[in-house]
């Protein structure tokens, strides 16, 4: 991107005003092939062949492509490149206390106040709901800040499962039977690792939302608050993989996470 | 309409006593200029901007801070639409290239090329907003409100804020176009109050590949 001023100086008359027409341009076609780049993630994960071999190297990518398109904006489109001193100062000095500033912060908090640190984000039932895969070392040691905020923490999580098995309970046995299993003609196992409506949150809330299968599966929108299908689905996703006993055949594609 | 520039042109100039010395980076001495012989309204954007660097960072540290640690669903996961998103952020990143040609149409004095790019930078960042909104209220629908979860809210203030950015540049800039169509500003001044718009537009876009390259596509990685 440095060959913009040489680029004008070249091609365009000298003046007192000189055109960057051509650089800036030539910046624009540049960020949008970053920008293609970064974009083809998502979908070259449906393609496991390519996506495996490449995986450990998107993150770090992702961030050299962010702060590169980030400089290149500044300097060029922004001119700071080769401007005065004072708007560099100006402009650089907080950009740097901000970029030091805030993940220092994070990650004192983190040591400092444990509730919010690794082994107490993610509880027995987070893990079996599948929102929060099991922390790596020593699980749920000793708290180290705010016992209370700890149990206030848990408490909440386990009132919005509750929750979530009542209603379950009361709107969802009689075609889904009692632990899920699927009941013949009438509801889906949801118990197997076979999701023929999808599996994720957005997936799950649809379907108990707008209903599916002709009707067969209503559109609980209707009857049920937003908050009441969030924690139903909450439960929901909690019960995959659990093979109650006695449960319908798999329809569906096989989910592997 | 034209008269009326050459007027405006006439007037800015008897009052222009340095113009011929400053080409430096074609800031016309008419522009109220400090005394580091700089433009003040520049000064005072880069100043405004380094805040915002502060401003924003601390609603992205925020963001991640609470990151995974949310009680309840939807989670970024499942609300994301990484197709929608990055066709917003794709205009928004245009809108970049389109506002840096404005500023550089008016250095070279070309009023109506200016205005134009101004008009369009100003139609692809309202498209962006109009983007925003619709991703709001789908999630919205999804049971994502303000307050559900530490995500939602860390979430919906971050990109409201930056969403809140983008509308008030929109508004800037039309404003700044329309009055570059009436004549009705000091044509010696029109170049520096375009770039001053400019720096503000292109850190709003900056701001944005921030976000969408830590907030949704790292996201995916996990």
């Amino acid at each position: 991107m440095s060959q913009g001023h040489d680029a004008h100086a070249t091609s365009h008359e000298a003046g007192a005003v000189h055109s960057h027409r051509g650089a800036y341009i030539r910046l624009g076609v540049i960020l949008t092939i970053v920008t293609a780049i970064e974009l083809a993630l998502p979908f070259l994960k449906d393609y496991p062949e390519i996506w495996n071999p490449i995986k450990p190297v998107w993150a770090p990518l992702l961030v050299v492509m962010s702060i590169a398109k980030f400089g290149a904006v500044v300097a060029e489109f922004m001119h700071l490149r080769g401007d005065r001193r004072v708007y560099q100062f100006l402009f650089m000095s907080p950009l740097l206390l901000a970029v030091v500033l805030f993940p220092a912060v994070g990650a004192l908090s983190v040591v400092t106040f444990r509730p919010f640190g690794e082994g107490y984000a993610s509880t027995a039932i987070d893990v079996r709901s599948g929102y929060v895969a099991p922390t790596k070392g020593p699980a749920l040691e000793a708290p180290l800040a705010d016992e209370k905020f700890v149990l206030a923490f848990n408490e909440a999580k386990g009132k919005n499962f509750e929750a979530g098995k009542k209603i379950f309970g009361e709107k969802c046995v009689s075609c889904h039977g009692k632990a899920g299993e699927g009941v013949a003609n009438l509801g889906f196992n949801l118990t197997d690792n076979c999701y023929k409506y999808g599996s994720t949150f957005k997936d799950l809330y649809l379907t108990v939302a707008k209903g599916q299968n002709g009707g067969k599966m209503p559109a609980w929108s209707a009857s049920m608050k937003g908050e009441e299908m969030r924690q139903v689905v909450y439960y929901i996703k909690s019960l995959k993989g659990s093979n109650a006993a006695g449960g319908q055949p798999c329809v569906g594609d096989q989910v592997a996470d | 309409m034209s008269a009326e520039l050459a007027h405006a042109d006439d007037v800015a100039l008897s009052h222009d006593a340095g113009h011929e010395s400053d080409h430096d980076h074609g800031h016309p001495a008419t522009v109220e200029n400090n005394f580091l012989g700089l433009p003040n309204i520049k000064l005072a954007m880069w100043a405004f901007l380094g805040s915002e660097c502060m401003f924003f960072g601390s609603l992205i540290g925020t963001y991640f801070f609470y990151h995974g640690k949310s009680l309840a669903g939807p989670l970024p996961q499942d609300v994301f639409s990484i197709g929608i998103t990055s066709i917003s952020t794709f205009l928004l990143l245009m809108s970049s290239l389109t506002m840096a040609l404005a500023v550089d149409a008016m250095k070279l004095g070309n009023k109506n090329s200016a205005r134009n790019f101004l008009l369009v930078t100003a139609l692809l960042g309202a498209t962006f907003v109009g983007f925003q909104v619709y991703e709001f209220s789908h999630f919205v629908h999804m049971g994502l409100g303000l307050s559900t979860s530490l995500f939602s809210s860390t979430f919906y203030v971050m990109t409201g804020f930056h969403g809140g950015h983008v509308t008030i540049g929109v508004i800037w800039l039309t404003m700044l176009a329309l009055l570059i169509h009436q004549g009705k500003l000091n044509t010696q001044r029109l170049p520096v109050s375009v770039e001053v718009a400019g720096l503000y537009w292109h850190f709003v876009d900056i701001v944005w590949i921030v976000i969408f390259t830590f907030v949704y596509l790292l996201e995916f990685i996990q």
